[in-house]
């Protein structure tokens, strides 16, 4: 269990964000400078906010209104950084050995070997941090934060540095951890895609702030804000009214495209007819289909085509017979269709489960 | 030549040993408490620090007669416990320690500066106090620039003349180093004598000039191993 509430306030930024969690893992995702690191140095100690909670398995680390606030060195957080921050002039053994505070060397000998074991660097252990690769020198990182077994794991952009061909590796790697690491694990990253594969919960941070924090179907599924939609890449948004609606569906005039949309909805909600919202769907759900034939069509024409590696992905200009244009992007796979070069005309289907209401 | 007299030559290298084991520890303390202070006043502090570098030796002699002497508050206070240290070895010390000073302090910051700040943080975070971090990591990583502060150091102390002249005078066999007694000897026309002392202290200063560079080009192989 944790819980954090952090307020803290650095020359021109303001760090406001509270949220608590299981035994899983949280991502925080968000632009560079939106608070992420910022974030994981309040819960570990390094930062002091001036106000805030912070409560790791009923265990107290921080409380402004007790006045309590204990030393980094007393928090027992595993910490990871972003550049590892490894100890040059120490071993791998050394390194992961560092904070085992246990007196018996036969202990910490087992401790290390096991955790060495677990992150295949069983090799390594004389060697220097200088002397190995970027996804090694990150293991000895994982390996270092994790002796002493901390009571919560924080990883600062851990993938950051590495090739793509060594990141799947690690990404799987770190999934393991959390098969015998019982603890909680919180992931800084910038990128959604990875954020989504590797942990359960999202907070999506932007200028010091949480803009949205929950299961991560729910921040792809059901966006609460036009910055989260734009975030997570649901990029088509277009504004309309609620003509009708009942328990499971909503009819939706989206006047920037000129057309009627059915939308399914949770059965709790509180939308009114009449009431203006945003409607939107991600590119990848947007269908290309030849014939006009059923229902949440919406004719369009190809403005710009992208060949990409496995998929297509193009711009749409909405032929809505009105003045301003309003364009929608689509990617689709290529197993499933053919190039449509620019210029043709085509219908868009956007299926009623796939489209989301902001208010 | 004449018979070289090698108590002068004890004498320096007992001095400069002696303040450079004050400045290694006087030099650290401040380095490190300038490179994290955070606080105002900190380019003061360093001003402060670093004078002893910039002001002629005799400037500092006087200001050091001022606090030992026996009207001074530190001459007062060692009066009282019965002891002065003007004109006495322990002179040659404290003079050789304020003007070597700033030599440990500077290339020390500097190194501490160098530092990563994150690799400090991790020694904390694995809850290591700020005493074990600081000796564990922080000086190790920095060692290559404290080690060239130590050698700075000792070679200014062995060369140090003005303020030791005024605050431990010229005494043989007591407070008389290397280049008070190169001085002395020219001053009475005994050039073969101060020749001796000349090539003594040339030889010290070139083997620690050496020594400096042997360990400025084994930077990264002392971080190698």
């Amino acid at each position: 269990m944790l819980e954090v509430k952090i307020d803290k306030t650095l020359p021109g930024f303001n760090l406001k964000v509270a949220f608590s969690m299981d035994q899983e893992i949280l991502s925080i995702v968000g632009p560079s400078g939106s608070g992420k690191s910022l974030t994981l140095q309040c819960i570990s100690g390094l930062m002091v906010p001036e106000e805030g909670y912070i409560n790791v398995n009923g265990r107290v680390l921080f409380d402004s209104s007790r006045r309590i606030n204990l030393p980094p060195q007393k928090r027992k957080i595993g910490y990871v950084f972003q550049n590892y921050a490894l100890f040059p002039h120490l071993s791998v053994f050394d390194n992961v050995a560092f904070g085992i505070s246990r007196q018996n060397r036969t202990e910490i000998e087992t401790r290390v070997s096991y955790l060495l074991e677990k992150m295949r660097l069983g090799d390594y252990k004389e060697r220097y941090p200088r002397h190995l690769s970027g996804g090694q020198q990150q293991r000895v990182a994982l390996a270092r934060a994790l002796a002493p077994e901390p009571a919560i794991l924080l990883l600062d952009e851990p993938f950051s540095a590495l090739d793509t061909q060594v990141r799947g590796q690690l990404e799987r790697e770190l999934l393991t951890i959390h098969e015998f690491y019982k603890g909680n694990i919180i992931f800084v990253s910038h990128n959604l895609e990875e954020a989504y594969r590797l942990s359960s919960q999202i907070a999506v941070y932007e200028a010091g702030r949480i803009l949205q924090f929950g299961p991560k179907s729910a921040l792809i599924n059901a966006p609460a804000s036009k910055a989260v939609a734009t975030l997570t890449g649901a990029r088509n948004l277009a504004e309309g009214v609620i003509e009708s609606l009942d328990n499971h569906q909503a009819t939706v005039l989206v006047t920037d495209w000129n057309e009627r949309f059915l939308i399914s909805l949770s059965s709790a909600n509180s939308y009114r007819p009449k009431q203006r919202v945003t409607v939107g769907i991600r590119p990848e759900y947007v269908c290309i289909i030849r014939e006009r034939s059923c229902e949440n069509m919406l004719r369009a024409t190809v403005v710009e085509a992208v060949d990409g590696i496995s998929t297509y992905t193009y711009r749409f200009k909405a032929l809505n017979g009105l003045e301003k244009e309003f364009h929608l992007e689509s990617e689709v796979s290529k197993l499933s269709a053919a190039f449509i070069p620019a210029g043709e005309s085509c219908c868009l289907q956007l299926p009623a489960n796939r489209i989301f209401i902001i208010e | 030549m004449a018979e070289l007299d090698l108590i002068p030559v004890w004498i320096s290298l007992k001095t400069a040993s002696i303040s450079t084991i004050f400045t290694f520890f006087l030099g650290l303390a401040a380095a490190r408490w300038i490179a994290y202070y955070r606080g105002r006043g900190k380019g003061l502090i360093d001003g402060l620090f670093t004078l002893p570098l910039v002001l002629p030796p005799t400037v500092l002699g006087f200001a050091l007669l001022l606090l030992f002497g026996k009207h001074g508050p530190l001459g007062k206070l060692l009066l009282k416990m019965g002891t002065t240290v003007i004109f006495s070895w322990w002179a040659t010390v404290i003079a050789s320690t304020v003007v070597a000073f700033p030599l440990m302090y500077q290339t020390a910051r500097g190194a501490f500066e160098q530092i990563e700040p994150n690799i400090e943080s991790a020694a904390r975070t694995l809850g290591a106090s700020e005493w074990a971090t600081f000796w564990r990591v922080t000086v190790p990583l920095a060692w290559p620039g404290i080690m060239a502060g130590i050698i700075l150091s000792f070679a200014r102390s062995l060369g140090e003349f003005g303020a030791t002249l005024m605050i431990a005078g010229n005494i043989p066999g007591k407070t008389q180093t290397i280049p008070l007694a190169i001085y002395f000897a020219v001053a009475a026309g005994n050039n073969a004598k101060a020749l001796g002392w000349v090539s003594v202290i040339m030889v010290i200063s070139l083997v620690s000039i050496l020594l400096l560079n042997y360990w400025k080009r084994n930077v990264h192989l002392y971080m190698k191993h």
